[in-house]
């Protein structure tokens, strides 16, 4: 792999995690939310996968395998979450869940 | 080893008396009774076993030998007499309460304790055994007014304990500074009183010990927790704080002063004849205006305390000896007087003279038994009280006539309050409480044992004046030594 | 044969003299068996009687010169000294005994039917008051030693004062009391001071030895001891100055009045001056003052006795005269005259009282003066031992005991100090005249009678009361005759005295009965006394203005009837600055109770203020509550970063996150 290359996907990398940040803290509803965080969750594996290609180790591979299940139970998770909220209060505005009772 | 048990008996007999009481009530007070009582047979023991020579009996008992500190008991005569005193109120106050129902097992251990604690003061010559005991007294003294008072008795009970904790910082200070001024430490007054210590010092130290001991006595200026105190005791409580713990205060001015301080004292007496004089004319004077009978009982303690503290003060023979007989004289006739009084209040619960009377015709028990510690208050010639006061005039007519004079007003005095107590009670007819119901048996033969005391130690005073000689002696030798 | 280490011998029977009458104190007071009515009048009879027959027996031995001398009792050891309690019988403790022994007997056997219709509680506590008034006087008479002495004397002045107030309901009996227990008390504290004195000269108690220190006393001892000594008998023998108790006292029954303050009580002063007669005749100047004291108490004494209006306040005032007559016989050195002259005294004095008491017992009026009035036909015999009594009183010539021992005193006085003899001759000019007046009131008809004459009225004459009237009344008369050897017994030599004294001796009473007759027959003086009578009744507790001008006469009438208002005087002098003074101490009105006891707190208050006063709040106070007060703004502000919304905490971890991979990054710099 060459520097810039190197360089290049790890700006990508950021780049995805800044937009998926971007998107949790700038949108309210959670089914946004929660798509940004994927988003952000590609960034980090983006950049674990090419630090292993850098160093010819396949811990990065192996950390991006551990990255997509935790996505995937956190999406679980939170998709649950949401569709449990969206009976009990507006789906689309995280804002107003603000306190610990209802 | 009987003086140990002098102590420990009646301490224990109040934990038993405590213990017995959870199981059965009213098993207390015979638990009480026969602990008491068994400390009457240690005294008479230790009677038995008398040695010949200044003390009866003493017991050395090491307890911290780092610290200096022993267990120093010794008994002469003095403190025969005080025991046996305060053995034999221990044993009045509890049959008087025999039917007590309110927390009677904590009332009697209470009284037991009482006990202990001045059969403490009275033997121990180790210093810090000595303070320990003095606090000691408080604690059972307070329990007393605070829990079977009666009125403002916590207030009355705090301002006791105030007052004469206070006190008892004078005396905590000036023994641990006895305690570190010899070359090793060492509480033993005996040892003190031999290695002796500076004199100006010993100024100090008996303005500290003397300030404890006045609290107790109690003297004019100090004397503002008694009336409180005793107006808000119970009947036992009275007993006991008349009978009793006045009596520490003049045991402690009696003995200590002299033995360990012998040039302060010579430098300190006359200030405590003029307290003395004024608290003698003081107390009788505000007991003349009184209305609530305890309270005036109380002011005549006052009066007749400070009495004993102008003898002691004296340093001659007759004044010592007579302060002596008043403190034993003192004790039957007050705690007579409170008695009687208190079985008035648990009739009519009234104590103010102003609605009383009227008890010749309703009840002619009370009043002829008023009428013979009225005399004892008087100092009638045949009763104790008598013999100690006319002891007194006479030292302090070789002292200075002013201080005679003075005792002799105070005498007058007496007769107006004395008059006033007893004709509003006994004379004219009741105003608003009505005594119907005279003395019943359980109450008269305390009244009776009473009686008996200060008559026969009026009359046949010889057994008092041997057991005080050897204290007074050496009181008398170690203030004239003292003189240059 | 020994008991208790007591070598008994029969000298000791002396003890039941006094013993007699405690036994009875006792068995009454006590009450252990319930006695009934008839029971208690017997053992008051026994009581009372009792003590005079050992009484007899000693006495007798005793004029026959076999006194028994010191009987020791018990001996107690004070540090060094020995103090040896004993009983004594000499002539003049003989003597006294013995009148005091008489006049007992013949009071109490009058009381018990004087005291008839009293309830049994009260009836059994006067006896037993009297048999321990009893008791305490003859151990006073008979006391070998200051000890005893002393509890005899204080014993008397205890019985006093509750047999004064022996009518518990009324307060004025109660104050009558308490004022003289208070008097007489003084007068304790001079003589307590006197005897502890001397006992420290004697280093004993036993009167033998005491005397005799006494007047060997160096250094101005024995001035001092001398005056307390008197001081102790002016107070209690009622003299002037401390004279006020005893005409108040008199609202005590009349058997108490008769048996404490005519005879026997108020005369224990004199017996006391008469005991420790060597050192009071070794110090002259206070002889004199006793002599002067006396001679102006007697003339005071009967110049009030003769304007009272009360019969019983009269014989009071009488007391304190002829106590006074005593007191000057003794002042003068001629103590066996006052001896003489207390038996006579006692006598006659008692005779007044009695007689007196049955006359007005059952009147309306009380014991006004007026209530004798009609007693000539009421109760004749009553009525002429009263005028026996009367007669000795105003010493009569030659008829009546009462002359021999005035004549007797009066030659005494006149041959040391004539002008005291003077005031002594007017003094009885005065007695006789009240003596009179008294006797020519009760001789008058009863205005509340049928036809000025009173009904015979001899029901409450019974023989406990006639017996001791009419005893006493022959003794009064023919006492007389005791006289000289009286004073012969007690060692007096008795001069001739000129003819002079003994005629104008004889005449003063025959002038004093003159004044009498003057008093109630000449009108001037007569209307006087009436209206003086009138004015005191209307402004008895409250004086007032008068509507009209009295007269000289009528304000003299006036002002001895009230004593001269020294009763008043005092009142305002010792009593009211002393309530005063006990109020204030006590907090009355306004003030603070107990002022001392109230010191320590007091001070305890301020010292804790003192100190805190200099830390009060100040700028690092200020500064550093302040600082907490910011915190707590702070506070407030930062809770706005806890909003609970997800975005925000999400915004801070993030940036949180950025800020420590800065931080890691800047640390790698090297």
């Amino acid at each position: 792999m060459t520097e810039d290359s190197f360089t290049a996907l790890m700006l990508l990398s950021t780049a995805l995690f800044v937009v998926g940040l971007f998107g949790v803290l700038a949108r309210r509803s959670i089914l946004i939310q929660l798509l940004s965080l994927e988003v952000a969750l590609a960034g980090p594996s983006l950049a674990f996968i090419t630090a292993g290609a850098r160093h010819a180790d396949a811990g990065g591979q192996a950390m991006f395998v551990m990255i997509l299940i935790l996505a995937a139970a956190e999406v679980a998770l939170g998709l649950a979450l949401y569709l449990r909220l969206r009976r009990t209060a507006d789906g689309t505005d995280s804002d107003s869940l603000s306190s610990l009772r209802h | 080893m009987a003086l140990i048990a002098l102590i420990l008996l009646p301490f224990l007999g109040g934990i038993f008396a405590l213990i017995a009481g959870k199981a059965e009530p009213t098993a207390a007070r015979i638990v009480a009774v026969v602990f008491l009582f068994c400390g009457v047979l240690a005294l008479a023991w230790t009677y038995q076993h008398a040695e010949a020579g200044r003390w009866m009996m003493m017991t050395r008992e090491p307890w911290a030998p780092a610290m200096g500190m022993s267990i120093i008991l010794a008994i002469d005569g003095l403190s025969f007499i005080m025991v046996a005193l305060s053995l034999a109120l221990g044993l009045l106050t509890v049959v008087l309460s025999w039917n007590a129902t309110d927390r009677a097992p904590l009332l009697h251990a209470t009284l037991c304790w009482t006990v202990a604690a001045s059969n403490g003061v009275f033997l121990a010559f180790d210093l810090v055994l000595l303070a320990f005991f003095w606090e000691l007294m408080l604690v059972p003294s307070f329990l007393l007014i605070a829990i079977w008072g009666h009125g403002d008795r916590e207030a009355a009970a705090i301002k006791f304990l105030i007052y004469n904790a206070i006190a008892g910082l004078g005396l905590l200070a000036a023994v641990f500074w006895i305690g570190a001024s010899g070359p090793t430490v060492s509480f033993d007054a005996f040892e003190v009183a031999e290695r002796g210590l500076p004199p100006t010092a010993q100024i100090w130290l008996l303005l500290g010990f003397a300030l404890a001991f006045m609290v107790k006595l109690p003297v004019p200026p100090f004397h503002a927790w008694l009336p409180d105190a005793h107006t808000q005791a119970p009947t036992v409580g009275s007993i006991l704080l008349a009978g009793l713990l006045l009596k520490t205060g003049a045991y402690g001015l009696f003995r200590f002063p002299t033995l360990l301080f012998p040039q302060g004292m010579e430098v300190l007496a006359p200030y405590g004849l003029i307290l003395g004089a004024f608290g003698t004319i003081y107390g009788a004077l505000v007991a003349c205006g009184q209305t609530d009978a305890k309270r005036l009982v109380a002011y005549t303690s006052v009066a007749h305390m400070s009495v004993v503290l102008m003898g002691i003060c004296g340093g001659v023979h007759f004044s010592l000896m007579g302060a002596g007989i008043i403190m034993v004289a003192h004790a039957f006739s007050a705690s007579a007087l409170f008695l009687l009084i208190g079985a008035v209040y648990d009739r009519v619960h009234t104590r103010d003279l102003r609605e009383l009377g009227g008890l010749q015709r309703s009840a002619p028990r009370f009043a002829a038994a008023f009428a013979l510690f009225f005399s004892a208050t008087l100092a009638m010639p045949g009763t104790a009280n008598f013999l100690g006061e006319a002891l007194v005039i006479t030292g302090m007519f070789q002292v200075n006539w002013l201080y005679a004079s003075i005792t002799l007003v105070s005498l007058v005095v007496s007769v107006v309050y004395g008059t006033r107590l007893f004709q509003r009670i006994v004379f004219g007819t009741p105003r608003k409480a009505q005594v119907t119901v005279d003395l019943s048996f359980r109450e008269l033969g305390p009244v009776v044992v009473l009686a008996i005391g200060t008559l026969l130690f009026g009359v046949l005073p010889q057994f008092l004046m041997t057991g005080l000689d050897p204290a007074v002696n050496s009181a008398v030798e170690a203030l004239r030594a003292a003189t240059p | 044969m020994e008991v208790f280490g007591l070598v008994l011998t029969y000298n000791h029977l002396l003890l039941t003299i006094p013993s007699i009458a405690l036994a009875g104190f006792v068995m009454l007071g006590l009450d252990p068996f319930r006695l009934r009515d008839f029971e208690v009048r017997a053992l008051a009879l026994i009581g009372g009687v009792g003590p005079l027959i050992p009484m007899l027996v000693f006495a007798n031995a005793c004029f026959h010169g076999q006194c028994t001398g010191m009987v020791p009792i018990f001996t107690l050891k004070v540090g060094e000294s020995t103090v040896a309690l004993a009983l004594q019988m000499d002539p003049l403790a003989a003597l006294v005994g013995l009148t005091v022994c008489v006049i007992g007997a013949a009071v109490i056997l009058f009381s018990v039917a004087y005291m008839q219709g009293t309830a049994l509680p009260d009836l059994r506590r006067f006896f037993a008051l009297m048999h321990l008034f009893l008791a305490g006087m003859l151990t006073m008479v008979l006391a070998g030693d200051s000890i005893v002495l002393f509890l005899g004397w204080e014993l008397m002045g205890l019985c006093s004062y509750l047999l004064i107030a022996y009518n518990t309901t009324s307060a004025e009996a109660i104050r009558a009391g308490r004022k003289a227990f208070i008097m007489t008390r003084v007068a304790d504290a001079f003589l307590l001071a006197a005897l502890l004195l001397l006992f420290l000269e004697a280093n004993s108690v036993r009167l033998d030895h005491l005397i005799p220190a006494g007047v060997a006393a160096q250094d101005g001892m024995r001035p001092i001891i001398a005056a307390l000594l008197l001081g102790g008998a002016i107070g209690k023998s009622a003299q002037v100055p401390m004279h006020t108790w005893l005409p108040s006292a008199m609202a005590g029954p009349t058997p108490v009045s008769a048996l404490l303050h005519s005879a026997t009580m108020v005369a224990a002063g004199a017996v006391l001056l008469m005991r420790f007669s060597p050192i009071i005749q070794a110090e002259p100047v206070v002889m004199a003052i006793g002599a002067g004291l006396g001679a102006l108490t007697a003339i005071f004494g009967a110049a009030a006795a003769l304007f009272q209006q009360d019969i019983k306040r009269l014989l009071a005032y009488s007391s304190i005269s002829q106590i006074g007559y005593m007191m000057l016989a003794i002042g003068v050195g001629a103590p066996e005259a006052a001896a003489a002259h207390f038996v006579v005294h006692a006598i006659f004095k008692s005779l007044l009282f009695l007689s007196a008491g049955h006359i007005t017992h059952h009147s309306p009026r009380g014991t006004d003066i007026m209530a004798m009035r009609g007693a000539s036909q009421r109760n004749p015999l009553a009525f002429l031992a009263f005028s026996a009594g009367a007669a000795s009183l105003a010493g009569l010539p030659v008829i009546t005991g009462g002359w021999w021992s005035k004549e007797a005193m009066l030659g005494a006085v006149w041959g040391v100090e004539p002008a005291l003899w003077t005031v002594a001759v007017l003094a009885a000019v005065l007695t006789a005249a009240y003596a009179t007046r008294a006797v020519l009131i009760a001789a008058m008809p009863d205005p509340g009678s049928h036809d000025g004459h009173a009904d015979h009225d001899d029901s409450h004459d019974t023989g406990y009361t006639l017996v001791p009237l009419a005893f006493l009344g022959f003794g009064a008369l023919l006492a007389g005759g005791l006289v000289e050897p009286i004073m012969h017994l007690l060692g007096a030599h008795v001069p001739h005295a000129p003819l002079f004294t003994i005629l104008v001796a004889s005449i003063a009473p025959l002038v004093g009965v003159a004044i009498a007759f003057a008093l109630a027959y000449v009108p001037a003086l007569a209307n006087g006394l009436q209206r003086a009578r009138d004015i005191a009744r209307r402004t008895r507790r409250r004086p007032r203005r008068q509507d009209k001008p009295a007269g000289f006469w009528v304000r003299i009438a006036l002002a001895f009837s009230r004593g001269l208002r020294i009763d008043t005087l005092y009142q305002i002098v010792f009593v009211w600055p002393f309530v005063k003074l006990v109020r204030w101490l006590n907090g009355y009105g306004r003030g603070v109770a107990d002022p001392a006891g109230n010191l320590p707190a007091m001070a305890a208050l301020r010292l804790q203020r003192a100190i805190t006063a200099p830390f009060a709040p100040d700028w690092i106070d200020r500064t550093w509550t302040a600082f907490g007060g910011r915190i707590l703004a702070l506070w407030a502000a930062l809770r706005r970063l806890q909003t609970g919304r997800a975005r925000d905490h999400g915004l801070y971890m993030a940036a949180g996150t950025a800020g420590l991979l800065l931080l890691a990054w800047g640390l790698t710099w090297h």
